[in-house]
């Protein structure tokens, strides 16, 4: 536990290191104001809600968070320094954990810079505070799903690019499947959702906290680093 | 020290290793004791850093076994890995860091902390001489400096086995000396095994060679005792002052002893000195008998030694094919 906290400590402060965070955290709020504020008419439609808020943020994951994690294992193979941390006394384990609670770390900072916007809301009306803390909640463990997905294609080449591509692959096919299934195939809609990050998501926006939800969320992202851990190893394979 | 420099830290048995249909390490048994600081010699691309993979337990061989101070690799491979400092090739190092902060982050995984780990990091900084750029990017770092860097990473735990490959590649020449001194100095209180394709390094530090070869090891041992192994009844080099004359006469005579199975002259390159190669027949040391020879003869000499094949010509007779 120790060795994870550690990593995840080098590697939050790897992403400060460099101007890329701070880029990165401005162009998601840009990004995300400009489009709750002037696309979506806040000032217009009168109301003290983050919901198209809550509905954008998903999807502007869904390509953001895979560039978070892009970098992260891949690079380290790229440039050697893999070889280097995987002879010290850590285990790939620890190695993909201590990875992962970075990028967490990361996106924890990017949710808490993005709490101005309902602290603002607050200061206009009186917003529905279940709602929105649902809402970040669901952020989360969204948002942590998807970085353990980038995390997981992230070991599966040396190359940023592709594992950009692949995160933000695996990642979309979570989250909108559902959506392009509900389309054409309305009877196999219920078993879509269920693996859908989408309709869990949304359950947290609507208040709502159930188990279910997160069991599922916990459940998606154990696998995703489970698989990254046996791909790490994998080169100790005979 | 005696009777501890006899005791294996690293054995190695039959490993071998293939990456798919390229068999890199085809069965190479050795084993190094404490306090020897030996030299894997070979071209490129001879299996020596898989090799090194493989006793870091980085890599899983295909077969064989490996172990460190008594433990087996693949068995204990968090225990055997505190055992030794490693350098990887080309000294990888995360360029965005800080390389105080860098050394810190090694440390704290080595199991370090608080003021041991500054201590620690204070003592490795002036033994590899870095004290004055710990503060800097490793980025702006010099690659002499990254090595250093690197070297102080591997050292952070005073391991008793240091594990160095190519430690010298890409450094200029000031650079590759003071890498190499520093090597023998840390050899003095611990094991150290690096891989080189410079023969000279493994000559500059190491006690022992081992010479790999498309994945075989092909000689193991101290330099001189690969020099007479391989080169046993070497010819003998005289060079003897002759005023005038051709000396064909000092040949004639030399060819006429029984235990010369031939004498070459060789052009002596200054005016009035005659240089002849004497080959002598197998066993013992024609050395005596020559200057017998000479000194009945009258001849003045100037000069006799044994022409030992280098191990620069032993090291390519050794992996040219």
């Amino acid at each position: 536990m120790r060795n994870v906290w550690i990593m995840g400590k080098r590697e939050l402060a790897a992403y400060f290191s460099s101007a890329v965070a701070y880029v990165a955290i401005t162009v998601f709020l840009v990004v995300v104001g400009v489009k709750f504020f002037i696309i979506d008419g806040f000032f217009k439609t009168g109301e003290a809600s983050l919901r198209s808020f809550f509905e954008l943020v998903p999807l502007f994951f869904v390509f953001y968070l895979p560039a978070i994690t892009m970098r992260s294992i891949a690079e380290e193979k790229r440039q050697g320094t893999f070889e280097l941390l995987a002879t010290l006394p850590i285990s790939d384990s620890e190695i993909v954990l201590g990875k992962y609670l970075g990028a967490v770390g990361f996106l924890a900072v990017t949710l808490a810079v993005t709490l101005v916007y309902p602290l603002g809301l607050a200061l206009l009306g009186d917003p529905d505070w279940g709602a929105i803390l649902g809402g970040y909640i669901g952020l989360l463990f969204l948002g942590a799903a998807l970085l353990a997905a980038g995390i997981m294609a992230s070991t599966w080449t040396q190359s940023q690019i592709v594992s950009y591509i692949l995160g933000t692959l695996i990642g979309a096919i979570f989250f909108f499947t559902e959506r392009l299934v509900r389309l054409f195939w309305e009877t196999a809609r219920d078993a879509v959702a269920y693996v859908s990050f989408d309709s869990h998501y949304s359950n947290f926006v609507r208040g709502v906290l159930d188990t279910r939800d997160i069991l599922f969320f916990v459940a998606i992202t154990a696998l995703f680093l489970v698989v990254a851990t046996f791909s790490l190893n994998s080169r100790r394979w005979k | 020290m005696g009777e501890a420099k006899s005791v294996p830290v690293i054995q190695v048995e039959a490993l071998e290793k293939r990456y798919g249909e390229i068999h890199a390490v085809k069965g190479v048994t050795f084993e190094i004791k404490k306090g020897e600081i030996v030299g894997f010699l070979g071209p490129n691309g001879a299996g020596k850093s898989t090799c090194l993979k493989a006793i870091t337990c980085y890599l899983a061989p295909t077969s064989g076994a490996i172990k460190i101070a008594g433990m087996d690799v693949q068995e204990s491979p968090r225990e055997v890995r505190r055992k030794f400092g490693y350098l990887p090739e080309n000294a990888p190092l995360y360029h965005d860091m800080i390389a105080y902060d860098y050394l810190r982050f090694v440390g704290e995984l080595r199991g370090l902390s608080g003021k041991d780990l500054e201590q620690r990091i204070a003592h490795v900084a002036s033994k590899v001489a870095i004290a004055q750029v710990l503060g800097q990017t490793v980025g702006t770092l010099s690659k002499g400096y990254r090595q250093r860097v690197c070297l102080a990473q591997a050292l952070i735990h005073d391991p008793e086995i240091l594990i160095l490959d190519e430690p010298t590649v890409g450094l200029d020449p000031n650079q590759v000396v003071e890498i190499r001194s520093l090597i023998k100095e840390l050899g003095k209180d611990r094991t150290v095994i690096l891989s080189t394709h410079i023969l000279h390094e493994v000559l500059a530090t190491c006690d022992r060679i081992i010479i790999i070869h498309k994945g075989l090891i092909v000689a193991d041992g101290t330099p001189r005792e690969l020099l007479e192994r391989f080169t046993s009844n070497p010819p003998v080099l005289l060079r003897i002052a002759l005023p005038e004359g051709d000396g064909s006469e000092i040949m004639a005579k030399l060819q006429a002893q029984e235990w010369v199975e031939r004498a070459l002259s060789r052009p002596a390159g200054i005016a009035g000195e005659f240089e002849v190669e004497v080959q002598g027949r197998e066993g013992g040391d024609h050395r005596t008998r020559l200057v017998e020879l000479v000194g009945r003869e009258g001849w003045s000499l100037l000069e006799i030694r044994r022409e030992m094949l280098d191990l620069e010509g032993l090291f390519r007779k050794l992996t040219q094919e």
